[in-house]
């Protein structure tokens, strides 16, 4: 029997203009989709909770794929029911999210629900899957700095896509637009807690400064003199390579890059 | 505490602690340690001292009382290296009939805490306090703390009470458990709030996991909380969300300030037994990761080549000595000396090293680009006018052979006395 | 007799296998795409043309443009008296006198060609072009003894004596060789087909303003409207930029069977000289396999650097980047038309190099290396390194600049390019500044308005984000009055002149749209800048390509340099044959691996002059020249070594 794979896709956000694109995460999910579609003879929907009209749609679709499907939402929408009501319905063996949406909420919350409705294991962060056999998944979590952790997992499962998974390929202008868009319509539920919030630009948060707790009064007297941790940094010129050597071994040390 | 290393201690003052002992008003009054050193807090919270027990063995091996109650620091300087300083005992912090808990899951990172953990227990304790002047409920900080545990600090960082759940069930990777402990914890206990480090490092993927678990919406990324409101951040961190602080949270780094002047009981809870569930996934290990092959964009620690190498084999030696992930840069590259997805920089891969070694690289614009997310840049070059050591945070100006010689050998050595298990090359 | 109708009647059999084979090649050409020519006008102005504005370029080269006068000419003029004399049979000593006399001039050019084809360079193709001079001799020289009866000078019937049968079949032999050659050959695809498929494009060519001296180098836009269409009669979907050959025009085909294998574009390649996998007379080449359907093992020219000859094929319904072109040879072009430039044919290799690349990225999203990053970011945020667009005017916080939406009207709008976002790029941005306010310019810029103009996504291949980009800068500018647009960036300079006329604006009417060197020398020639001259040692010139090959502006800055004193110490590779210095196309961002870097080889030109400083007109110049690694010349924008030597007047 073919695989059948969910990818869920959202209106991302550019850190920069803050203009709406494809969300790193979701268009990995959607590659990761589309690599399995190709090893394993699996097939993939691309879903997305929300507008059809939305153009970001098209830069999903320009990744290759034939057409996409929109459950027709409104943005006040809570879009984790119709997602969990279309997800029983479907035959899905594995449902692709991102971590973290860029826009609303942020809350990464959609997969956690999802698998707690649907009753599936839930696989956070994942950098790849390596095998399906025998309806068991072979997958590799991606751990802070590079580091990866293998998990074994039965189908069905959702899992959230992270950073560390492969780039989702160009997306190209010309089957973008020729995609089909297949939106249904479904009954909507409000996110009603969320109206009784307050949405703002964000403030920007000052970085914690080293507070030097003085314990004595020559150590205040050090903090206030202290030259500020300025641009120029240290240099050695005139120091032995061991000397100089040293210095650094002992900032890498230090930074506990070295253990 | 023996006398002899008495002999060689500073005391050192807490005034916020004395004027907290001298203030009999204050809410952390009674929470003053009394101890038995020579420093010794009497009834009234004032130190006394303990006039045998104060002092040090002068250089003609005449004991001398510090008279200047450890403000001498120039005075006490000299000796301070002798002995190992004692921390001052901060007062201890203790809760005997809390109206009601705070659960703070810290991360743990290798059985200790991380600072993000701190600042999750400092904001514990901000929602435990009763500081509202109105009523006088008073909470405590309970810690629930997976697998290993070495932390030694827990005490002043803020931890009242502790579960500790380190049975074979939780070791290595067990989320599924780790959520159905929680759940037990939560319909025995029932805390307030449950707090979790927003983080990589599984606060994140817990506290969801049981938000939805238990049907509560958390506030995730979570900065500026009260126990009325809390600010999280939304759409990738570019809006503020003020909303009222939910039973489950999550919190972004830095959103409160750590606990530092009290000491809490860590007091041990004993459960009875938590449920069992079968995981149905299935941990097969942390993959082994060899440095080089980390992607590059990931790597944490970079040790990058350019036109000032001449000894190539040496390099890559000692990227591999010191653990590092090898980069370059174009010239490297276009030379053939380097494979081109080791190339940082605008063309090539920009990276997120928090530690960044450029060995003869000048710094050009391009280079620069690439590196703009690094934290701490280091120099080795022979031009100390180039761009990259006005960059860097240190830099060695020399040959890059010579230096990467003896790096290789501090590396080695390094290596060696860890290998021996002692840390005699720690000094 | 045998003989009497045997010459007419095989002058008459090559005449009409040419023309059976000029119609099939002509069928060859029309399996491309529509375009808008005037057939008639074109075939009018062809003779002008082909004594004009190609001889132009083939007389760069003196001997070849005497020798193929000499060898055209001669040919051209036989071949119309030899159908008058030999087919037709017209009695005329006149006609006859003629035909010895084109015959033999033709002979001599032969015996040139021949010469040159001794010892050839290596951009030469060898191969079937190596039995073109010989031919052409057998041709010239048995219609010269052919003609020596009717002409009187030996007696009539002459050949037909029984003794010179044996002369005579020598001589027949020859004239079936020559006439294969020259008829047949030129129409079934010998090394003359260049004369035949030449002489149409010649009148038939996609770009009819370069005739008469004029310029045309914008690229034409893509119509983004056929993606939903299908192709007629077919179930096929229309795609976007050149798939097969046959995705291209029909004159475009029609212009790749007029090479004459003269490898002068290969000469000049910069990316072929650092070994990048790109020549451009093989990918011509390649397109004529294309077009016609086939291999390329009788390809008998240099190969593109690092691949063998002899594996490509391709047929006018075959994906090109799937056998016959790799996509790296695409993506390694500079876009600086030096090939377009040298061609004697008038062949435009960079259109077809774009056209492909469209498909590549609009279709396939297969831009290599950085560009779908690069794309991404032009899409996301109007800039190719994704910065903010709220940022765009961060470098002239200290500038005070008056903004065109404060003012709503100047007379110069300083359109600031990206560089806006690069520290190496705002010292020249400074400098002009400077200058505009030391003249007391009326000048204003659009600050965060402004986006960026397209180039690079343009040269990409993906004209949808161009166009996007291109209709929002001109909906931006139609909302304010100014008389002229100034630039430091050739880039931008070329897509506001060139470029953005096609996208049905009129906000660029009655505008002057200048390079910044072009306005400082009208500053300067008017007197109202005052600067000190120079005497910083020796200065050479780079031409940036943008401004040189395509706007034609080589004298500006010269001028000014000259006017600080400067007696520019020219490279060889200088003017129209200028050497790109790598920044051009998307090269730096697809950044296809060569055997050197193009700005390498630029910046040892510039030390073969001895020079101290190498000044250029271009931002991205001055990035590619500057990342040479030390020890090398300084590299300089004329705006800021003029801003270097302004007088400032203390009032
Ligand atoms: C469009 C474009 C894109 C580019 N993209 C990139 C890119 O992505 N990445 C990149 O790196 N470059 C890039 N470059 C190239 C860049 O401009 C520089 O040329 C390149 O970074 C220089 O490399 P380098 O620092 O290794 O060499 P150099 O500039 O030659 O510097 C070598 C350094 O080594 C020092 N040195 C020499 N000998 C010794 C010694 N024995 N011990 C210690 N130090 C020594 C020298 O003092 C000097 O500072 C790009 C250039 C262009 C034009
Ligand atoms: S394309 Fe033009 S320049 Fe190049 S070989 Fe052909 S005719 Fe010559
Ligand atoms: S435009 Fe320049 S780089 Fe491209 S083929 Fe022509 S000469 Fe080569």
């Amino acid at each position: 029997m073919p695989l059948n794979i969910v990818s869920l896709v959202s209106v991302g956000r550019h850190p920069q203009s803050g203009r709406e694109r494809r969300a790193e995460q979701d268009g990995r999910a959607v590659e990761l989709g589309m690599n399995l579609e190709a090893s394993q003879s699996a097939s993939m929907t691309v879903l997305h909770a929300g507008r059809s009209v939305e153009p970001v749609l098209r830069n999903y679709a320009g990744m290759g794929l034939p057409s996409l499907e929109v459950l027709e939402l409104s943005e006040q929408d809570d879009a984790v029911p119709s997602l969990a009501q279309y997800l029983k319905a479907s035959d899905a063996d594995i449902v692709l999210t991102g971590v973290r949406a860029e826009s609303g909420e942020s809350s990464g919350m959609v997969p956690y629900l999802l698998a707690e409705e649907l009753g599936w294991p839930l696989v956070p962060r994942i950098a790849d899957i390596v095998s399906i056999n025998n309806g068991v998944a072979e997958i590799l979590l991606a751990l802070p700095r590079g580091q990866r952790r293998s998990l074994s997992v039965p189908l069905p499962f959702v899992a959230s896509v992270d950073n560390a998974a492969p780039a989702p390929r160009q997306s190209a202008y010309g089957p973008g637009m020729r995609a089909s868009i297949d939106a249904s319509q479904v009954t909507a539920v409000t996110d009603s807690a969320r109206e009784q919030w307050q949405e703002a630009p964000a403030k920007p948060r000052p970085k914690r400064l080293k507070v030097v707790k003085a314990k004595t009064a020559a150590d205040r007297f050090k903090a206030a003199t202290a030259k500020p941790q300025g641009k120029a940094g240290k240099v050695m010129k005139n120091e032995s390579a061991q000397e100089q050597a040293q210095e650094i071994f002992n900032l890498l040390l230090e930074e506990k890059v070295i253990k | 505490m023996s006398g002899e290393t008495n002999s060689y201690e500073i005391v050192r003052r807490d005034p916020r602690a004395e004027w907290i002992a001298r203030n009999r008003l204050h809410p952390l009054h009674g929470t003053i340690s009394v101890g038995e050193e020579a420093e010794v807090r009497g009834p009234s919270g004032l130190i006394r001292k303990n006039p045998h027990k104060v002092g040090f063995i002068g250089p003609n091996g005449i004991k001398r009382i510090d008279r200047l109650k450890g403000n001498a620091a120039a005075a006490a300087t000299g000796r301070r290296s002798g002995g190992a300083a004692q921390e001052v005992q901060l007062p201890l912090h203790k809760v005997e009939n809390p109206d009601f808990s705070i659960f703070v899951v810290p991360d743990m990172v290798g059985g200790r805490l991380t600072s993000q953990d701190k600042d999750i227990l400092g904001q514990a304790h901000k929602l435990a306090r009763s500081d509202d002047g109105e009523s006088a409920v008073q909470g405590v900080v309970v810690a629930v703390v997976f697998g290993e545990l070495k932390d030694d600090s827990l005490d002043t960082a803020g931890v009242d009470r502790l579960i500790h759940l380190d049975g074979e069930e939780y070791q290595g990777y067990c989320p599924e458990q780790q959520l159905t402990a929680l759940v037990h914890l939560d319909a025995t206990y029932n805390p307030q709030n449950w707090l979790f480090p927003d983080s990589v490092h599984g606060g994140t993927d817990l506290g969801s996991r049981l938000a939805a678990r238990l049907g509560e919406r958390p506030a995730v990324q979570a900065w500026q909380v009260d126990k009325k409101t809390t600010v999280c951040r939304g759409a990738s961190g570019s809006t503020d969300i003020s909303r009222p602080t939910p039973r489950i949270l999550l919190l972004a780094e830095e959103c409160a300030d750590p606990i530092d002047e009290t000491r809490h009981e860590v007091q041990p809870i004993e459960l009875g037994s938590v449920p069992r569930v079968i995981s149905r996934m299935q941990d097969m290990g942390q993959v082994s990761v060899d440095p080089n092959a980390i992607p590059l964009a990931e790597a944490e620690f970079i040790l990058s080549a350019g036109n000032g190498i001449h000894n190539w084999d040496q390099f890559h030696e000692a990227a591999e000595a010191l653990g590092a992930t090898e980069g370059a840069s174009r010239v490297a590259v276009d030379d053939g000396f380097m494979p081109r997805f080791r190339q940082v920089g605008a063309t090539g891969t920009w990276v997120t090293a928090r530690v960044y070694i450029a060995v003869g690289i000048s710094g050009a614009i391009q280079h620069m680009q690439g590196i703009g997310q690094c934290d701490k840049v280091i120099a080795i070059n022979t031009d100390a006018g180039c761009d990259m050591v006005k960059r860097a945070a240190l830099s060695a100006i020399g040959d890059s052979e010579e230096i990467l010689a003896e790096l290789l050998k501090l590396a080695r050595e390094h290596k060696a006395g860890q290998s021996e298990g002692g840390d005699q090359n720690a000094a | 007799m045998f003989f009497e109708w045997l010459h007419p009647v095989l002058i008459a059999t090559a005449l009409a296998l040419a023309v059976i084979g000029a119609v099939r090649r002509a069928n060859l050409w029309r399996a491309g795409q529509p375009d808008q020519v005037n057939l008639i006008a074109g075939l009018k102005a062809m003779p002008k043309r082909y004594l004009h504005d190609l001889h132009d370029v083939v007389e760069r080269d003196k001997y070849m443009s005497k020798t193929h006068a000499a060898t055209g000419g001669g040919f051209v003029l036989s071949a119309l008296l030899i159908i008058l004399v030999h087919m037709l049979d017209i009695d005329s000593k006149i006609l006859a006198w003629a035909l010895l006399a084109s015959s033999a001039l033709m002979f001599v050019g032969a015996i040139f060609v021949f010469k040159r084809r001794l010892n050839p360079p290596s951009r030469i193709s060898k191969g079937p072009w190596m039995r073109l001079p010989k031919s052409l001799l057998a041709f010239a020289g048995s219609f010269f003894i052919l003609t020596l009866p009717a002409a009187g000078v030996l007696p009539e019937g002459f050949l037909l004596q029984a003794g010179n049968v044996l002369l005579t079949v020598v001589l027949t032999a020859l004239i079936i060789w020559g006439m294969g050659e020259m008829f047949f050959g030129m129409s079934w695809g010998g090394p003359m087909k260049h004369a035949f498929a030449g002489a149409l494009h010649l009148a038939f060519h996609r770009r009819q303003e370069r005739f008469g001296g004029g310029r045309s180098t914008g690229l034409k836009p893509v119509d983004l409207s056929v993606v939903q269409e299908f192709n007629p009669g077919t179930s096929e979907q229309q795609v976007l930029g050149v798939s097969k050959p046959k995705d291209f025009k029909w004159n475009q085909l029609l212009g790749f069977d007029a090479c004459v294998q003269c490898g002068r574009c290969e000469a000049m390649c910069p990316a072929f000289a650092a070994g990048q996998p790109l020549n451009p007379k093989k990918l011509i080449q390649d397109m004529v396999i294309g077009l016609a359907g086939g291999d390329d093992s009788k390809y008998a020219g240099s190969p593109y650097p690092g691949k063998e000859v002899g594996n490509a094929k391709g047929g006018p319904e075959q994906v090109i980047t799937e056998g016959l072109v790799s996509a790296e040879t695409l993506w390694s072009c500079t876009t600086c038309r030096a090939c377009v430039e040298e061609c004697p044919m008038m062949i435009e290799h960079v259109d077809a190099i774009v056209d492909m690349r469209r498909f590549l990225t609009m279709e396939k999203g297969d831009t290599p290396n950085k560009g779908a990053e690069i794309l991404d970011n032009i899409i996301a945020t109007d800039n190719p390194n994704g910065y903010s667009p709220a940022s765009r005017t961060n470098w002239a916080a200290d500038q005070n600049l008056p903004l065109m939406r404060d003012v709503q009207q100047a007379e110069v709008l300083f359109w600031v390019s990206d560089g806006a976002f690069d520290m190496r790029s705002q010292r020249i941005l400074r400098s002009f500044v400077k200058l505009l306010k030391a003249a007391n310019v009326d000048f204003a810029v659009l600050g965060d308005e402004e986006l960026d103009s397209g180039d690079v996504a343009r040269r990409l291949g993906d004209d949808a984000a161009f166009q996007n980009l291109a209709k929002r800068n001109l909906e931006t500018l139609s909302k304010y009055k100014f008389s002229k647009i100034v630039t430091t960036d050739p880039h931008a300079y070329h897509c506001l002149r060139n470029e953005y006329q096609d996208l049905g604006s009129d906000a660029l009417n009655g505008v002057d749209v200048l390079h910044h060197t072009t306005y400082l020398n009208e500053l300067v020639k008017q007197g109202k800048l005052k600067l000190d001259s120079f005497n910083g040692g020796t200065v050479t010139y780079h031409d940036p390509c943008y401004l040189g090959r395509y706007n034609g502006e080589y004298e500006a800055p010269r001028e000014l340099l000259r006017s600080l004193g400067i007696q520019v110490a020219e490279m060889e590779r200088s003017g129209f044959r200028s050497r790109c210095c790598g920044g051009g196309g998307g090269a730096p961002i697809t950044d296809i691996p060569g055997e050197r870097r193009i700005a390498d080889m630029r910046m040892e030109d510039v030390n073969s002059t001895g020079a101290e400083l190498v000044a250029v007109g271009c931002q991205q110049c001055t990035a590619m020249l500057e990342g040479v690694v030390e020890p090398r010349p300084e590299v300089k924008d004329i705006a800021e070594i003029l801003a270097g030597q302004l007088i400032e007047e203390v009032h």
